[in-house]
């Protein structure tokens, strides 16, 4: 045994019942999470209608695949499903991966964070061994199945877990989040028609309150969910917590996926406990070889591909968010770098954009109806998100060229507020966004936010 | 299993402990007589607002039916002037109640049969001579309503006299002028009647500020209205805002012309400012963003005085462009924009800084605060 104390961390087993109930039940969330998607609707208003789409830096050529999308999110649910009962768990889990990102990047207006979370949670199932143990795959080929995992497999799940709310707890830790109890202070008092804690909510000590313990609880709630004495009572706060932000707020799914994650922290004999359960009800007999330890023993060149792997994915999770800090400015006015950082419900922002077209010869103006061209959703997003803008400038500028303007310049008049603060003009309406170049650089055209937001 | 528990509380205290170090030198805490209700708002909207301003239009169109038979009854230009009045009359009432496209009238397209223009001259006169016609269609929509009447008391001759005589000589004229009015009846009745029975329940109780919300219904169709039916209908299309070219043929109360179209513009003004502006003592979208003590966070001067000023500021600049708008739009059309450019900051004042701070919520989709 090797001697020194990662060493011997890295070569010690835990049993593989977390990793197969997480498989089950992420598997299932996500397949009804895309069945909601598509029930509501979404699919066709979302991704069929709209005449353009605000894809993602070097993922240009994602796009929505017109009357096929539907067979997309047909592909996601059955590799869902398949991922749940464990039935060619690789296969379906890297499908899963797959189909579901691409339906991300279809569309930047849709980006939420926790559809970034379950593109993580996929790739990671993909080169986690969650199919070994409890599933249809282990049934049919029972040379394949292992009770014990190498302990690493399961704590990368708990270190995703906590990376993101670590990171939502640090994003909150500024000015208008903690001072102001801002966007919170406009949120809650819409909210005062609930039964029993409607009243509550137009006070605005509550919204610092729920400000504050907000903070304290994503920063410290992963760890108080590693700790084997404070784990129920901080389970039961994760439970309280996220079934209140889903009663007050429309984040969908989002609580559901973070309650059901969780389960990971609770200990090996938890999830045997709950397995066995389902095997009771399944009409499963246990196991033969159950007392027995069939470890999981990667070949050693296998096994350094993966903890290289998983080394340099965390390495990215860790530093992603901080990019922000190689942009100038205020991060809540321009939001550059914003996305892929956890920075969850921190911003009440609302825009109005009027676009407007020159043709270079002529010089006669016209100004756009964005509705013409967007969907609602798209024209909400774009109108406070300067790299938006610029991707429907350069789309404006090809259609109206298409239309037989010359040389068509467009200027944008984009007024912004943030969390309370009157609205003010986002960019330089006399830049020409048409021959702005769409790229990763800071932009200069955003003009000046006139005020400051401290902290994080 | 104390120690969170012990923390949460040690929290909880602090935060209080803050707030009420920070609470002391804000000095804007809500007025005691104002609280944020909706419930209360919405009742105020319904039965002193919507209710007795679709009553005072009903009335009007009942005259305006009333004149309307008489002069085809008896073509003459005394019966002419009388209903062209009672249209005059009847068209400024509805300028009070156009903002009120939610609900019953949202469901019927009240707009659509009333007040899209310019009318549709030719298509009028097609439906005269062959006589048949479907209000229905997405077509005839311009070719109904008050723009429709316009056309047919203002523009179908040349003169008083002339435009009687063809009423007398023509049955269809005077079949067309009829069908049209008895069209505008019949939708806004439906509109009329809802509201005086269940829908007026309806529309209170339903207290949320969700996509489906009573109060986000009404916060999009106000803001929709003064952006896209006064803002750029009554003055930007006509000055040529959108293309560059001023266009006054598209203008409201066309044919007519003289007072009536700033008359017109004004009293629809006028009933979007009181709308925000509400009366003392009463709720309204003012006393509601008083009482959730929104302000700019830059300046700390209240939302609601920032809003009102530019709405006023607003006014002011579309009232100047007396006494006749057509002349305006074609002599000094400079004006026409700069009044506009006024309206436009207070359309992003009530589109974005006003609908922000009520945190109503335009679309169903899922969203985890932008």
């Amino acid at each position: 045994m090797p001697g020194s104390p990662l060493q011997r961390y890295l070569h010690s087993f835990i049993p593989a019942a977390p990793l197969a109930t997480f498989r089950l039940a992420f598997g299932l969330l996500v397949l009804a999470s895309v069945v909601r998607f598509w029930a509501k609707g979404w699919i066709a208003e979302l991704y069929l209608q709209p005449k353009f789409f605000f894809s993602y830096y070097g993922f240009e050529w994602v796009r929505p695949l017109g009357g096929y999308t539907y067979g997309l999110f047909v592909v996601c649910v059955l590799c869902a499903l398949l991922v749940a009962v464990g039935y060619w768990y690789r296969t379906a889990a890297v499908g899963l991966f797959l189909s579901f990102t691409y339906i991300e990047l279809m569309d930047k207006s849709t980006y939420l964070n926790h559809y970034y979370f379950v593109s993580l949670v996929a790739l990671l199932l993909m080169v986690l061994p969650a199919g070994r143990y409890f599933s249809l795959d282990a049934y049919r080929h029972p040379a394949r199945w292992r009770n014990q995992v190498p302990r690493w497999t399961v704590d990368a799940l708990r270190l995703l877990m906590g990376i993101v709310y670590v990171y939502a707890g640090l994003a909150k830790l500024n000015s208008d989040w903690l001072v102001h109890a801002m966007p919170l202070r406009i949120w809650l008092p819409a909210k005062n028609d609930l039964p029993l804690l409607g009243p509550l909510l137009s006070q605005v000590w509550v919204a610092y309150a729920f400000s504050w313990f907000g903070a304290f609880y994503d920063l410290t709630v992963p760890f108080f969910l590693l700790n084997r004495r404070t784990r129920p009572m901080a389970y039961a706060t994760v439970v309280v917590f996220h079934v209140l932000t889903a009663v007050l707020f429309p984040i969908g799914m989002f609580p559901y996926v973070m309650m059901v994650a969780a389960l990971i922290f609770f200990p090996a004999a938890w999830h045997e406990r709950v397995l066995g359960h389902l095997r009771r009800l399944l009409r499963r007999p246990a196991p033969v070889a159950l007392l027995a330890a069939a470890p999981l023993v990667y070949r050693p060149a296998v096994r350094h591909a993966l903890l290289l792997g998983l080394g340099v994915f965390f390495l990215v999770q860790l530093l992603l968010p901080f990019r922000y800090l190689l942009y100038p400015r205020e991060l809540f006015w321009t939001e550059e770098g914003y996305r892929f950082s956890w920075r969850v419900m921190l911003m009440e922002k609302m825009g109005q954009v009027q676009f407007k077209v020159v043709d270079g010869r002529t010089g006669r103006a016209r100004l756009v109806n964005n509705y013409e061209h967007l969907s609602l959703l798209q024209e909400k997003m774009m109108s406070t998100q300067p790299d938006m803008l610029v991707q429907f400038a350069h789309y404006l500028r090809d259609y109206y060229a298409r239309r037989g303007v010359h040389a068509p310049q467009v200027y944008a008049d984009a007024y912004v507020s943030l969390n309370g603060r009157l609205g003010k003009s986002l960019i330089d309406p006399t830049v020409d966004l048409a021959r702005v170049r769409d790229d990763l650089r800071p932009k200069p055209w955003i003009l000046p936010f006139d005020d400051e937001i401290t902290g994080l | 299993m104390k120690k969170p528990v012990l923390l949460v509380v040690a929290l909880l205290l602090a935060a209080l402990g803050i707030l009420s170090c920070g609470k002391d030198p804000s000095g804007g805490t809500p007025a005691p007589d104002t609280a944020v209700d909706r419930k209360a708002l919405l009742t105020y909207w319904a039965d002193s607002l919507v209710k007795p301003g679709y009553q005072r239009l009903n009335d009007k169109l009942v005259v305006l039916k009333t004149k309307t038979t008489a002069f085809t009854a008896a073509p003459t230009t005394a019966t002419l002037l009388e209903t062209r009045q009672a249209w005059q009359a009847a068209y400024v009432e509805w300028q009070k109640v156009e903002l009120f496209e939610f609900g019953p009238a949202e469901a019927v397209s009240l707009r659509n049969h009333f007040n899209i223009y310019p009318a549709d001259a030719a298509g009028i006169n097609r439906n005269i001579s062959s006589g048949t016609y479907d209000f229905e269609l997405s077509t005839a929509i311009p070719q109904q309503g008050f723009p429709a009447l316009d056309y047919l008391l203002n523009g179908v001759a040349t003169g008083d006299a002339a435009i009687a005589q063809q009423y007398a000589t023509s049955a269809s004229h005077r079949r067309y002028l009829t069908d049209v009015v008895a069209k505008m009846e019949q939708t806004f009745g439906t509109v009329y009647g809802q509201w005086n029975g269940g829908y007026r329940d309806t529309f209170i109780n339903s207290t949320g500020t969700d996509a489906s919300s009573s109060l986000s219904r009404v916060i999009n169709a106000y803001s929709l209205y003064f952006e896209r039916y006064l803002r750029a209908g009554k003055v930007g299309i006509p000055a040529g805002t959108m293309t560059g070219t001023p266009l006054p043929a598209k203008m409201e109360a066309y044919y007519l012309r003289g007072a009536l179209p700033l008359q017109l513009a004004t009293t629809a003004h006028t009933a979007v400012q009181q709308f925000f502006n509400g009366r003392p003592g009463r709720p309204s979208l003012k006393s509601y963003l008083d009482a959730l003590g929104a302000k700019d966070s830059r300046s700390g001067q209240p939302l609601s005085s920032l809003i009102s000023t530019q709405l006023g500021a607003s006014y002011q600049q579309l009232s100047s462009l007396g006494p006749d708008l057509h002349t305006t739009f074609t002599a000094r059309n400079a004006d026409a924009v700069a009044s506009y450019n006024e309206m436009q900051k207070a359309v992003r004042m009530i589109k974005v800084d006003m609908t922000s701070a009520l945190s109503v919520t335009v679309t169903y989709v899922d969203n985890d605060g932008d």
